[in-house]
């Protein structure tokens, strides 16, 4: 390690946003308050700004953008310099945002990077914060913006962005799935094996299991599809409800996300249902969620 | 006043005894403690049996409470013969049916069979489950009522039952610590309305949900949680229409002296406070 190496921090320290690209905002937009219960940002620059928590947003519904984002906020302005490096060498895409793009996304800097697979990924500095508390527009218990699920065509590759480039550890593996810590939380981003790109889900913190269960029955009266859970993932401990949201997006409640200690190893879990579920709920609309039994 | 110090069995009839023997095993999980001919004992816990199927009307079935001693057990035949209630005695053939050493049947104001055993048999030999339902043990029962007000002052007045928390005028009452031990349920007729064993976890509660389904038990309610007692629930339908309730985190009434039943509204939300519905034991929605 070199000197200047190991004056740097870690690059990512916080998942702060995803940005999904709909055609219809103004549907997704009622989604986001009547259903998931976010709080709205009322903004010149996007109209369709969410909370879920302390931040200014942590959800952007872009109507303008072709494919979905999200927001790694980076420790700082050389580590940044020094990830923008790294990314040349290794070959990524990488492009330094314009005071616009900085504008609509409420940070001071981003670099929009292209993993492996073909995800935008916003490396940011200094995202922006609200003075005011988040007040929700219902009583879903949302804690905040917690993790997101990300499709990966090549595993190898992506992980040589979220680890060696940007300081991520991979705290768990099921099958080939594999869980990202950034912080002290478990993961906060997973990547799953897929022959696309793209979102597998985005998922909100709550407060409760109660939360979880009462948003269950709440979802379900209204005829809106569960695709996975309730349940409970046996490497993060996580108690999850995944359903169907607008244009294909798929979001998730979860409580009891474990934090992991120091001495952590990285485990590996069978490929079957039961490792993504230990109590037995399967998935059958998300081929990522799932296991083909070896033939 | 009967003092009853703890749940003590159920006792049913079983149209088909190898049915009720493959759910108990395979989905409800417990133990075939023993086989004797016509009866088929069932354990949940370190006692002996908490669960006897016999060969017989479904519709036959008794609810036993166990006592502390004979002489409470004379006293409390004394109080129901005096109230006008017809106590039967048990022969010891019948105290050996049920591994008491001795007991005592009546019917409460609704017609519920009930009995008051002394000192049901416990087992040295501890509790394997057939299944990993997680069961710690047998917990309550839903006795059906045709007047909740009648069996209520039965239960309270005569016995020595409390009440913890009341839905409309549906009491849930307890012997001990255990929030309830008793619930009243409105029915047309006597009859045990639900048998709870309870779990070791919320994990164990939405496992079961998972498990049954996958076996196609009729799940008639939840998983769920009771506001009242805090409990997290799973009811689902065992042979001959029986409804079995697992459930986890009963509170306990910490202060006897202190606790006052708190009143709830006669409402589904009473019942669950994650908004799970049942047409078959709920109230009808409003």
């Amino acid at each position: 390690m070199t000197a200047e190496q190991s004056s740097l921090r870690s690059p990512a320290i916080q998942l702060c946003y995803v940005r999904l690209a709909v055609a219809q905002p103004q549907v997704a937009a009622a989604f986001a308050t009547e259903i998931l219960g976010l709080q709205h940002v009322p903004n010149d620059l996007e109209p369709f700004l969410f909370r879920s928590d302390e931040r200014y947003h942590t959800l952007c519904l872009a109507a303008r953008t072709d494919r979905p984002s999200i927001g790694i906020e980076i420790s700082g302005e050389p580590e940044l310099e020094r990830a923008a490096k790294d990314l040349a060498i290794s070959g990524f895409l990488a492009r330094e945002a314009t005071a616009e793009e900085c504008a609509q996304r409420f940070v001071r800097r981003a670099l929009i990077v292209e993993d492996a697979t073909g995800n935008t990924i916003d490396l940011v500095l200094r995202p922006a914060m609200s003075g005011r508390r988040y007040f929700p527009s219902r009583d879903a218990g949302i804690s905040g913006l917690q993790s997101v699920g990300l499709r990966s065509r090549s595993i190898k590759d992506d992980l040589k962005l979220w680890t060696t480039i940007l300081g991520a550890r991979v705290t768990d593996r099921v099958g080939e799935v594999t869980y990202l810590a950034i912080d002290q939380k478990h993961h906060r981003v997973a990547l799953y094996p897929s022959d696309k790109a793209g979102l597998v889900y985005v998922g909100y913190g709550v407060e409760s299991m109660d939360a979880v269960m009462q948003n269950k029955y709440f979802v379900q009266e209204r005829q809106i599809k569960i695709v996975h859970g309730p349940g409970r993932e046996p490497a993060s401990g996580q108690i999850f409800l995944r359903f169907a949201g607008p244009e294909g997006y798929v979001f998730s409640y979860g409580y009891g996300l474990k934090d992991i200690g120091a001495g952590h190893r990285p485990r590996q879990f069978t490929a079957e249902a039961s490792s993504l579920c230990e109590w037995g709920s399967e998935c059958a609309d998300i081929a990522e969620l799932q296991f083909v039994p070896a033939s | 006043m009967i003092e009853l110090k703890d749940l003590s069995y159920v006792r049913m009839g079983a149209s088909n005894l190898e049915e009720a023997e493959s759910f108990a095993t395979k989905c409800l999980g417990l133990q075939v403690g023993e086989q004797s001919g016509k009866a088929l004992y069932l354990r949940s816990d370190d006692r002996a049996h908490t669960l006897c199927y016999f060969e017989g009307d479904p519709a036959d079935q008794t609810v036993g409470f166990e006592v502390e001693d004979e002489s409470k057990l004379d006293a409390a035949a004394a109080t129901l013969d005096q109230l006008g209630h017809p106590v039967h005695a048990g022969r010891p053939t019948e105290c050996v049916l049920r591994k008491v050493k001795a007991f005592i049947g009546f019917k409460d104001p609704t017609g519920n069979q009930i009995e008051l055993a002394v000192r049901p048999e416990r087992s040295g030999k501890r509790y394997f489950a057939s299944r990993d339902a997680g069961i710690t043990g047998f917990s309550h029962v839903g006795l059906s009522t045709t007047n909740p007000a009648r069996d209520e002052q039965f239960w309270t007045q005569v016995c020595n039952a409390r009440v913890s928390d009341r839905i409309g005028d549906i009491a849930l009452m307890r012997v001990n610590a255990i929030h309830h031990t008793i619930a009243l349920a409105p029915g047309r007729g006597p009859g045990i309305h639900h048998v709870n064993h309870q779990v070791e976890s919320n994990d164990d509660v939405l496992r079961s949900y998972y498990h049954l389904s996958g076996q196609r038990v009729p799940i008639v309610f939840g998983p769920g949680r009771h506001p009242t007692s805090g409990a997290r629930f799973l009811y689902f339908k065992g042979p001959d229409g029986m409804v079995f309730e697992y459930s986890v985190g009963v509170d306990e009434i910490e202060d006897e002296a202190t606790h006052r039943p708190r009143q709830f509204g006669f409402e589904p939300s009473s019942l669950c406070m994650w908004g799970s519905r049942s047409a078959a034991l709920l109230p009808p929605k409003s």
